[in-house]
């Protein structure tokens, strides 16, 4: 690379300014004083970093350039095009000729959806840990939620668990062995209570519970109220 | 893309996510309450992560390909991948930056296309022409200054300058990413810095 400034000691003390800046650090005063060379350079560094600001500042832009209409539509019009059914669950069937099976997604749409009935907690990820597809097998059923700021949390955790077995016991055949549920955070509500607790019933809007992830609506939802 | 028909009406409008009871709340959920979620196929827990991060990815995907063009398809891809990967997953509260190594692949794979798929390495042969000082007075903010010098960089030098200045990926994560030694990519970044020193200040 050709040296515009044809002076090596430049690229020296940049390169020094540099080790310190990638760890984190500020290069020592005395450094940057030590010579009207090494002022120079630091205030260049400053300047271009300055500069560099607004550049690389990408929260200011994303905030000024708020998605297009349709743009997350799109988006989710082709994720509900990829299928990810998981294990298949099997059910009994009254006759001995037909194999009836629920899939992993909607048993976790279920779980899911008796999570969101209840109150002052929201639940996130859910794994049936165990061969659910061996009938009466025995699986552990590990959720975890996010209690709402000033709730009782071993309260709400145990509210939580008593809806899910009530769910899987109700559609599914499954034989839970426990259902362990791990609070990962605790969450405010930037919304003034409505009703006393924040959480207003469903605002009538003909939203189904679970949707989009193949299970009838209906179910689950409201059920705990 | 964008254009396309819906297959079903949607549950969510463009005035933000839905409102039903668990909806009220998934707004304000952690992103590992609802990376988790979207894991188990809530395609309204996705939704709130798309909003939420989606224009921080188109922001940085500019900067990666340089120009708007092609920031939606790698935008709108990156969310596909990540919707099949999610169960994948381990650690659901680095949904955020994990978006970003995706978006910052599918950015890296279209320059590359551009390069007829040529090592990254090769790309920095193509420095351009050194721009004169006339060119350089034409730019009216220190930004658009900056921005020109970063645009004739050698297309390796201002991944890695990209990748860690706007994207705050670690020398491993760049290494890892461009497929190159950590201390190449160390020298590129020492390089994109010196000749952006160079070319934004006359500071003999």
């Amino acid at each position: 690379m050709t040296d515009i400034t044809g002076d090596d000691r430049h690229d020296d003390i940049l390169d020094v300014y540099g080790d310190y800046l990638d760890r984190g650090e500020q290069p020592p005063a005395e450094l940057i004083e030590a010579s009207a060379e090494n002022q120079l350079a630091w205030a260049a560094l400053l300047r271009v970093r300055d500069a560099a600001g607004s550049l690389v500042d990408l929260e200011a832009e994303a905030a000024e350039n708020p998605l297009a209409s349709g743009w997350v539509e799109s988006i989710l019009a082709n994720v509900q095009r990829e299928v990810r059914s998981g294990r298949s669950i099997p059910l009994t069937h009254p006759s001995p000729r037909a194999r009836l099976t629920v899939t992993e997604a909607a048993v976790l749409g279920l779980v899911r959806a008796a999570g969101d009935s209840v109150d002052g907690v929201l639940i996130g990820r859910c794994v049936l840990d165990g061969d659910v597809e061996q009938p009466g097998a025995p699986v552990r059923v590990r959720v975890e939620a996010s209690v709402f700021w000033g709730e009782n949390i071993p309260d709400r955790a145990e509210a939580l668990r008593a809806a899910i077995a009530h769910t899987l016991l109700e559609h599914t055949e499954l034989t839970v062995e426990s259902i362990d549920v791990t609070v990962t955070d605790v969450h405010l509500r930037r919304q003034a209570p409505v009703d006393g607790d924040g959480l207003a019933p469903a605002d009538g809007d003909g939203i189904a519970p679970g949707d989009g992830d193949g299970i009838a609506p209906g179910d689950g939802d409201g059920s705990a109220r | 893309m964008g254009a396309e028909p819906l297959p079903r009406p949607r549950p969510c409008h463009d005035h933000g996510p839905c409102h039903d009871h668990g909806g009220r709340t998934l707004a304000e959920a952690s992103d590992r309450i609802l990376a988790g979620r979207a894991a188990d196929g809530d395609l309204r827990a996705f939704e709130v992560l798309v909003r939420r991060h989606g224009p921080l990815m188109r922001a940085y995907a500019a900067r990666v390909l340089g120009s708007n063009s092609e920031v939606d398809d790698v935008v709108q891809e990156t969310f596909i991948t990540a919707w099949k990967k999610l169960p994948t997953l381990d650690d659901l509260s680095v949904v955020k930056s994990w978006l970003m190594r995706i978006v910052n692949r599918k950015a890296i794979d279209r320059i590359r296309a551009r390069h007829d798929d040529r090592p990254l390495l090769d790309w920095d042969d193509e420095t351009p022409p050194e721009q004169g000082p006339e060119k350089q007075a034409e730019a009216q903010s220190q930004r658009e200054q900056l921005k020109g010098a970063l645009d004739r960089l050698p297309e390796a030098q201002k991944q890695c300058w990209v990748m860690k200045e706007v994207g705050g990926f670690s020398y491993e994560e760049i290494s890892e990413e461009l497929g190159v030694p950590p201390s190449t990519v160390r020298g590129l970044l020492a390089r994109a810095r010196k000749t952006l020193i160079r070319e934004m200040e006359e500071w003999r």
